[in-house]
């Protein structure tokens, strides 16, 4: 079969992905609220659900949450890691339930459990895809979390490209080095193996490559102030001063508010327990 | 005198080492002076700068003698951070020197850090000087290497320190780069009277920009001296490894005793003054005829889809042909498509529009594993090439693999030609860097392919490895049959190529021999190629055409000076 010039489904097509989903290049939903009430609701969808064994509520959340993916622009290479684990996921259940002599009260058992993971999984991915690294660090850093955490965050952003640039060209240099397979295999089980095998030889590489260029990077942070930083409030007080709530903000707190509770008073009336199958 | 910085009998030993890097070094400094460090590898500038700051001895903890005083504070009572507000440092791999997302982010850090009200009017100021705040609002992974240069500078200069140190800043930037970077420091020095010290190989940017120059050899400052006294030391130089700049080679030959020059202006005046005139040159030998074709691109357009899905064109219908026996030099400024050339040639990426074969083979038909028996590409950076744990390993990886039969040998073969047979045993990560590129050298030759591609395989070098890497290319011709290398090393360029490809504008814009392409102004204008000194020094004194050396450049005055004395 001859090869053509892929633009998706290649290594240059998740680094693009990954790149675009961290930097929230594709605008979306949240960008323009305040980080602190974009974080603040993530942290309510993330606990909602762990609250009610209802699955019409843990339904109606998971709608919401969906629809807050689909105005929030999320990329097709996080959704369809996210879908495929979904239905993979639904399909185990099934499995496992007949296999186990088990019956429809087993699977709305695990259906509960699968809904609330879906649910933290969509808000995650709702509010980190609009958020650029800046204004996550600069969010947790007013949150009062540990300086060092929220520099991890940002820094950790930082790294992405790195890190994806080095494993690129590791895993390049073992397609061109590497013999190639002489024979695919019964059902072609050979295949998987090689590229197994070539993506665990290039993780110490591409560790060990990243890891030489932050010694620049760990000295560069001693020169520039970094630690003093941690140690004086100004830089804060500086770094966060245009942080503002404004009304769009107060909206959106409501909003949320307005919706869980909805989502929870449908519950009420229409309710669906695991047990009562 | 005003010294803004001044030392006295500094030793230091770094940590486990056996030897001290530093031993009993003396100098001072002049407020608002252009200083550039000079020296072999492993002769303490990195050591010495990094003392500047503080990092020696606070962050790089190890036994310290002597005093080191900067602006006024000595270093060994004053932190880190109180001593950032007086030197700032730029790192010769800037890139991992820029730690937050954007770029004025970036820039503003330090300010910030230091809770400096006027932070924002600091880093506004710093970008405007330097000629970046276009690119305020740009995420630093998406910049050149130039632009990530001059943002990691910025961000020193935001602090508005008495001393900028800029630790080897053509290493890892072509040649009109650097220049734009070395023209930006004059300014913040001229400007600002901010004192800079840069640690440099290239002897021509330091005739043209530095005020003084220190030479440090073995642990020691040997001199530190105006520049012209010290370019006109040229034998003690090029003992230290930093072979003197052509045109002052060229006008010691021919007017040995005159004041040395540093700019070419100044050569060609010297030797007019002299009375010399150029003759006319020998004939030129005659190109040998071409071989059979290794590659052929025809009608090749190609791109890439960018972060906002854009896709651009990097080649537009191209077509070439490579034949056996060719020296090929690729050149042409960054993006233009030079590495985008050689990935295809490689099979990795398979053009979007025509078809591209090697040895007869259509590259769209095999995996790249495959055509690797016959083109083996190496990488612009040695580290990016080593997939395993040895020397040994590297090299022996491609013909082992593939079970050649003489495998063994072939590797023991190579290891010797390449001088490595001492670091067989040794991780490739942690040899210097002409050490480095030996290896990937070695890959290449194991590989025994019938093209090979480089990729910058002079960059980051200093002069002496360089010169025997462009040796060693050299005495691949009779293994090899055809090597192609993209380059912006215009000395490679003139001494090693036998055919020269500008590219530009996704397209060819020239296929030439490097004499021709040097005596084409217009057209190094317009791709940004700045053609060897000697070369330029030639064409102002109306040799045609215009010579590749400092020996064909003397043979040309040869009847002058065997008639006129």
């Amino acid at each position: 079969m001859a090869r053509r010039q892929r633009d998706v489904l290649s290594v240059e097509w998740v680094k693009l992905e990954l790149l675009r989903t961290a930097y929230a290049t594709r605008g979306g939903l949240f960008a323009g609220f305040d980080p602190r009430v974009v974080v603040g609701w993530y942290a309510v969808f993330a606990v909602a659900p762990w609250l009610t064994h209802n699955i019409t509520v843990l339904a109606a959340l998971f709608a919401v949450a969906a629809v807050a993916v689909a105005l929030c622009r999320v990329g097709p290479l996080v959704l369809g890691l996210f879908a495929f684990g979904l239905v993979t996921e639904t399909a185990y259940l099934f499995a496992v339930a007949w296999f186990f002599d088990g019956d429809l009260h087993t699977v709305a058992a695990l259906v509960t459990l699968s809904l609330k993971l879906g649910v933290v999984a969509l808000a995650s991915m709702a509010a980190f895809v609009s958020l650029d690294p800046e204004k996550l660090s600069d969010a947790l850093v007013s949150m009062k979390a540990p300086p060092l955490l929220s520099f991890g965050v940002s820094y950790g952003y930082r790294m992405l490209p790195i890190i994806m640039d080095e494993f690129h060209t590791i895993v390049d240099g073992h397609r061109l080095r590497s013999a190639p397979l002489e024979r695919r295999g019964i059902l072609a089980w050979r295949v998987p193996v090689h590229i197994g095998s070539t993506l665990v030889r290039s993780f110490y590489p591409m560790m060990l490559n990243t890891a030489k260029r932050t010694r620049t990077t760990v000295e560069a942070l001693e020169t520039r102030g970094f630690t003093f930083a941690g140690e004086s409030a100004k830089g804060r007080d500086i770094r966060l001063a245009y942080l503002r709530l404004r009304m769009r903000d107060l909206a959106l707190a409501l909003v949320t508010v307005v919706l869980i509770a909805g989502a929870f008073i449908i519950g009420e009336l229409a309710p669906v327990f695991a047990r009562d199958f | 005198m005003d010294d803004v910085i001044a030392i006295d009998g500094l030793a230091f030993r770094y940590p486990g080492a056996a030897e001290p890097t530093l031993k009993g070094v003396d100098l001072r400094i002049r407020r608002g002076d252009f200083t550039a460090v000079i020296g072999g590898n492993g002769s303490g500038k990195t050591t010495l700068c990094k003392a500047f700051n503080g990092l020696v001895p606070h962050f790089w903890s190890g036994e310290f003698e002597g005093r080191v005083d900067v602006d006024g504070i000595d270093t060994l009572d004053a932190t880190v951070a109180a001593l950032s507000h007086r030197v700032g440092y730029v790192y010769q791999d800037f890139g991992n020197q820029l730690v937050r997302p954007s770029v004025r982010d970036d820039v503003a850090f330090g300010p910030v850090n230091f809770g400096l009200a006027d932070h924002r009017e600091r880093s506004e100021a710093a970008m405007r000087l330097l000629g970046i705040d276009h690119l305020a609002k740009r995420y630093v992974w998406e910049l050149s290497g130039g632009q990530q240069h001059l943002t990691a500078l910025a961000g020193v200069l935001a602090m508005d320190p008495a001393v900028i140190v800029v630790d080897e800043p053509v290493a890892e930037l072509d040649p009109a780069r650097a220049e734009e970077t070395y023209r930006m420091l004059k300014r913040v020095n001229e400007e600002r009277g901010t004192t800079i010290v840069v640690i440099e190989h290239h002897a021509e940017f330091i005739a043209r920009y530095a005020r003084s120059v220190v030479l440090m050899s073995d642990g020691r400052v040997r001199w530190h001296l105006p520049v012209r006294e010290a370019l006109a030391r040229r034998a003690e130089l090029a003992v230290h490894g930093i072979p003197a700049p052509q045109i002052i080679a060229a006008a010691a030959e021919l007017t040995p005793g005159a004041p040395v020059p540093l700019t070419v202006a100044e050569a060609a005046q010297c030797i007019r003054d002299a009375g010399l005139a150029p003759g006319p040159r020998p004939p030129q030998p005659e190109a040998p005829a071409p071989g059979p074709v290794i590659a052929r691109l025809t009608g090749v357009t190609h791109g890439y889809k960018d972060v906002r899905g854009k896709v651009s064109t990097v080649l537009d219908a191209v077509d070439l042909a490579f034949r056996e026996g060719e020296r090929i030099a690729l050149v042409g400024s960054n993006g233009a498509g030079k590495s985008t050339l050689l990935r295809l040639l490689t099979g990795l990426n398979v053009p979007r529009k025509g078809t591209v074969e090697v040895d007869g083979t259509d590259t769209r038909t095999v995996k790249p594993a495959r055509l690797a028996d016959r083109v083996c590409y190496l990488y612009q950076h040695p580290e990016q090439m080593f997939l395993n744990d040895s020397v040994r390993q590297e090299i022996a990886m491609f013909p082992e693999q593939r079970r050649r039969p003489d495998a063994a040998a072939v590797v023991d073969d190579v290891l010797e030609r390449l001088r490595l047979t001492d670091f067989a045993d040794r991780d490739g990560r942690t040899l210097s860097g002409g050490q480095q590129r030996r290896t990937t050298l070695g890959i290449g030759l194991a590989m025994a392919p019938a093209l090979l591609l480089l990729d910058e395989p002079t960059a980051s070098l200093d002069t002496a490895t360089r010169n025997d890497v462009i040796a060693m290319l050299a005495a691949l011709a009779e293994r090899i049959r055809c090597v192609v290398v993209a380059t912006h090393d215009m000395q490679l360029v003139a001494e090693w190529a036998t055919r020269v490809l500008v590219l530009g504008e996704a397209r060819v814009l020239a296929d030439t021999t490097p004499a021709g392409l040097f005596d084409d102004a217009a057209l190094c204008e317009r791709v940004n190629l700045v053609p060897p000194q000697i070369n330029v020094l030639g064409r102002e004194l109306g040799i045609h055409p215009p010579p590749l050396s400092v020996a064909e450049f003397t043979a040309a005055f040869a009847p002058a000076l065997a008639g006129g004395r």
